[in-house]
């Protein structure tokens, strides 16, 4: 019982990472990652192929994928530094999303295509005894949690984070202020992308096994709705967002125990058409969500105070 | 419809405000140690919906006969924790993380997928726990699994074998081959292909469609366009419906040949493209020994009429006939204690027996057996896969599926 | 090849309607909606209910199912879009990613997974010119090409047409004017809708009738509608024959699995050098 909770904790530890780092790249840059799952693809992939092809062992392999998926998501950021709009930004992402998912798919000379990689290999996994991995494993994803949090956190209060802010509120201001704002939204997709990465790093150690299935849309409302539920900008609240998600969505698998009336397919049907209404529901009525953004303050002496 | 009782008021306030916290409220009816616990993952939504619901009443239905007959171990119950595994790797793996951990099965089966059987198999080899796989890919037994992984169906490289056998009996010169991109149809196709080349046949074209594609127009056209002798399609009903159409409306006069799960999935097929366009489509299928004494029994324990075609279900009936005389055997639940003695019971040598109950009984006295299953005489190599198992052929004719044939590897 | 070009050309058909929904409701309503992908497949399950299982024949199911789902798009409207009217593009791009999966999980809930057709009979071709092509593909031909001719007379001759296209110019200035716009918004939604619908059947009878079918089309619809400019309906239609053709062209030169891919692209390259696309005006948002 404990080990399932234990299990339970990894899976939203890893949840939680991806919904900062859509968090850091949406709610503190403005800039909406549509194609969430195709990066998120990216970094699994990257990580069981350095290890399972290039021979990395799991700590490499970790800080490869994270390095790879911060690669691309630089490049499109790069590429996309004209297009001002976010809802074409949005769009754009989606389109280069989709297009890894379709590598992915397809490419099987080095993804093995539908049959998926199999046999990754965990961290330490040699070394700890298999009674005890999940609560190591747990503790690291936890560790890892934790560390994203302070780095997303250190970033968001330092100066760095007051252009990001700036950039979003309004680049064309922050442009006259002389901020290089299309660096900025670069680094700021780029650092978002690492995290996704490492999400993905972690999903590829948990399973062991990985295949372009398990990689679908519902992981970008799953990751959407911790951020807006856990309110836009603010990190702890997207921890708790992700947590609260988690714990509906895999309870609301126990309702096949208490409406019998229904067959499996149309109780499945069910839950994400609660997943969409939840989804609607919290856009509307609560769109800060449950925590607000920590507002920046300044002393008198420096005029750009910025608030929400 | 069951009343709303307070029991049940109970469950729902605690599904639904504590989600997996209420897990302790849910089992308080589990007494440790006086029943033996086996975890049943099927796919009851998903792609492979249509085929869990039958999966799981065959592994209910076994569990019953061997209750109602005395149990295992000493007159311990088969308690079966039956759990929609939804047609996908991630729910599996987390179905199977809870067999073991939270109700300490020492036996996971169904499985009917190739992404359930391998996002499962290495938790299984690590906690020393058996898993009883429905599912064709090979990958799902290479390797080292240490005794853990046993599959209850044929090998995908076999359907190959198989279907390549036939088609070259069918006097085809030119052949096109269509594969969805997917789990189990790639290692089907590729040796589908060795052989047809084997036989001297040649092989137009051989293309690999995505799922889910807004049409088919293209591939359809690029492979039927080239005109050759028959088509071969392996895939899932949604595509192969959509391709039919194409042919249909292209008309195009190459033969089709394809896999059961398409051109039949229950006379879905036929429902969604009429009779006229299914006209003379062959296909295939792993499937029983209809004639053999364990199938027919089996038939008679799901309740159904004599000549009723069970695709998988007679698989979840033996894996959970062979977990029981394997316990029996080595008098322990323990999966590392019982795990070696599958191949004893199910490969022999000893006395042949085709229903459980009777086996128990021998097993108890000491005596060798050597189960025959429902599915198939559960004869095992030692890493896991399983012998003598055929296919059937069909062709739809007036829009009805009629046997041709049952050919083995 | 001649044949590819006009398999191009269904394919291009078939998605000139939604695309030409996509693109009044993005040029009046300001946001991109990815709903409606599984708006014409619920509309389409509609239709199979009426045609199917209560016995109508197609093209009467058809036109009542469309009013039905104008009606319905209307209502959707009012209860999803309206209470977040003054949020962003942004958030009313989650909220229809949200409905969408809401709309193609009660099409999954009513008719289950398997995928099923209209009650028409399969027609099989005759040859033009060396190109096969069958009565339904003439259909769908004839009934995009009056829809597109009746929305040409709506959006130029109907002042309701022209009070649509004053608010897709310029909203304060239509305001300005006296032209009301939730009265405008739910003209858009229910005639969105009704070309939704008839997209939707037109989809069914191309391919089949599941849960997916809609969502299939979204990306490409999506790069017709950008490709001609988002708020313009001859860009649309354009746009959407480009994409068709194109794809299907393309299978001649790049393995067949990848042309999906070519929308992806077309939609990157459109959004980064020219966002206005082909036929639309260039927008500026602050």
């Amino acid at each position: 019982m404990i080990s399932f909770l234990v299990l339970l904790g990894i899976v939203v530890c890893f949840s939680a990472i991806l919904a900062l780092a859509l968090n850091f790249q949406w709610g503190l840059g403005g800039m909406v990652n549509f194609g969430l799952a195709g990066f998120y693809t990216l970094g699994a992939y990257a990580c069981a192929l350095l290890i399972l092809k290039g021979g990395a062992n799991t700590f490499v392999a970790t800080l490869g994928a994270m390095a790879i998926v911060a690669a691309a998501s630089a490049l499109v950021a790069l590429v996309t530094l004209r297009v001002a709009e976010e809802d074409y930004f949005a769009i754009v992402t989606l389109g280069a999303g989709e297009m890894l998912r379709l590598a992915a798919l397809n490419e099987d000379w080095l993804t093995k295509g539908a049959l998926g990689l199999a046999g990754i290999p965990r961290p330490l996994g040699n070394v700890i005894p298999a009674e005890l991995y999940s609560y190591f494993l747990l503790g690291l994803a936890v560790a890892l949690l934790l560390g994203t949090l302070w780095v997303l956190n250190v970033l968001a209060r330092s100066p760095f984070g007051r252009i990001v802010r700036a950039v979003r509120e309004d680049d064309l201001v922050a442009a006259t202020l002389g901020k290089d704002v299309l660096w900025a939204r670069v680094r700021i997709f780029a650092i978002g992308g690492a995290f996704i990465g490492l999400a993905g790093a972690l999903h590829a150690f948990y399973y062991q096994y990985i295949d372009p299935t398990q990689f679908t849309n519902i992981v970008i409302a799953y990751a959407f709705m911790a951020v807006i539920a856990g309110g836009r900008g603010a990190h702890r609240g997207t921890i708790l967002g992700a947590a609260v998600v988690m714990v509906l969505l895999e309870g609301s698998r126990f309702l096949k125990d208490v409406i019998p009336a229904l067959n499996a397919d149309q109780l499945a049907a069910i839950r994400i058409i609660m997943i969409g209404v939840g989804l609607i529901l919290l856009l509307i009525f609560r769109p800060q969500g449950f925590l607000r953004e920590h507002r920046l303050r300044v002393d008198l002496g420096d005029a750009a105070t910025i608030r929400r | 419809m069951r009343t709303f009782t307070r029991r049940r008021m109970l469950k729902s306030v605690a599904a639904a405000a504590a989600g997996p916290l209420g897990f302790p409220f849910l089992n308080l009816a589990h007494a440790q140690g006086a029943s033996v616990p086996i975890g049943v993952a099927v796919p009851l939504t998903g792609n492979a919906g249509p085929y869990g619901p039958d999966m799981a009443e065959a592994a209910r239905r076994t569990a019953a006969k061997i209750n109602n007959a005395g149990g295992i171990l000493g007159g311990r119950r088969l308690e079966l924790f039956i759990e929609d595994s939804e047609s996908s790797a991630a729910v599996a793996a987390n179905l199977t993380q809870k067999f073991i951990n939270v109700h300490k099965c020492q036996s996971c089966v169904g499985y009917w997928g190739t992404p359930e059987g391998m996002s499962s198999r290495p938790i299984v080899v690590q906690n020393k726990v058996v898993l009883m796989v429905s599912s064709a890919a090979n990958a799902i037994t290479e390797g080292d699994t240490q005794g853990y992984v046993w599959r209850f169906q044929m090998k995908a490289t076999d359907w190959g074998i198989v279907i390549g056998r036939a088609a070259a009996g069918m006097n085809f010169k030119t052949v096109g081959i269509l594969g969805l991109q997917n789990a189990f149809v790639l290692p089907i196709m590729k040796v589908f292909e060795e052989r047809m080349k084997g036989a001297g046949v040649q092989v137009v074209d051989s293309l690999v469609y995505n799922p889910e594609q807004p049409s088919y127009r293209a591939e359809v056209e690029r492979v039927f366009g080239k005109k050759p002798d028959a088509v071969f399609c392996f895939g899932l009903l949604p595509d192969f419906v959509s391709i039919m159409r194409e042919v249909h409306r292209g008309g195009f006069e190459s033969k089709v040949v394809a896999l059961s799960i398409m051109a039949d999935a229950e006379g879905k097929f036929v429902q969604a493209v009429g009779p006229q366009v299914a006209e003379g489509i062959r296909h295939f299928q792993p499937m029983p020994d209809v004639s053999a004494s364990g199938y027919r029994k089996f038939v008679q324990l799901m309740g159904a009429p004599p000549d009723r075609l069970f695709l998988f279900p007679p698989n979840t009936h033996d894996q959970v006939s062979i977990t029981a005389l394997a316990m029996e055997r080595a008098k322990s639940p323990m999966a590392v204690d019982w795990s070696r003695q599958i191949i004893t019971v199910g490969n022999g040598p000893g006395q042949e027996v085709d229903d459980v109950v009777e086996a128990l009984k021998l097993v108890r006295e000491g005596r060798a057996v050597n189960f025959q299953g429902a599915g198939s005489t559960c004869d095992f190599t030692p890493n896991g896969d399983q012998l003598g198992r055929g296919m059937g052929q069909w062709v739809i004719k007036g829009g009805k599926s009629v046997f041709v044939e049952y050919a083995k590897p | 090849m001649l044949q590819t070009a006009f398999n191009g050309l269904i394919t291009g058909v078939i998605m000139t309607l939604p695309a030409l929904a996509v693109t009044l409701l993005f040029g009046v309503l300001k946001f991109p909606n990815f709903a409606v992908g599984a708006m014409m497949t619920a509309a389409a399950y509609l239709t199979f209910a009426l045609n199917a299982q209560l016995g109508w024949p197609l093209a009467l199911a058809t036109c009542a199912a469309a009013v039905a789902f104008g009606g319905f798009c209307i209502l959707i409207d009012a209860l999803t879009f309206r209470p977040l009217r003054e949020r962003g593009a942004i958030t009313l791009m989650v909220a229809s990613l949200g409905l969408g999966f809401i709309l193609e999980n009660i099409a999954r809930f009513a008719y289950g997974n398997a995928a099923r057709s209209f009650a028409v009979e399969l027609a099989r071709p005759f040859r033009i010119l060396d190109i096969r092509m069958n009565r339904e593909q003439l259909t769908t031909f004839a009934v995009s090409f009056l829809a597109m001719a009746l929305m040409y007379l709506l959006l130029t001759r109907t002042p309701i047409g022209r009070a649509m296209r004053a608010v897709a110019d310029n909203p304060q200035l239509a305001l300005v004017r006296g032209i009301e716009s939730p009265r405008i918004i739910r003209w858009t939604w229910f005639i969105a809708g009704l070309l939704l619908a008839v997209g939707g059947v037109l989809i069914g009878m191309d391919r089949a009738l599941e849960p997916l079918m809609g969502s299939n089309y979204l990306v490409a619809v999506f790069a017709a509608a950008i490709l001609g400019g988002l708020g313009s309906p001859l860009g649309a239609f354009v746009g959407a024959m480009l994409i068709g053709i194109v794809s299907e062209l393309s299978t001649l030169v790049i393995p067949p699995n990848y042309r999906i891919g070519i929308p992806l692209v077309v939609i990157a390259v459109v959004l980064i050098f020219r966002p206005q696309g082909l036929f639309g005006q260039p927008y500026i948002r602050k």
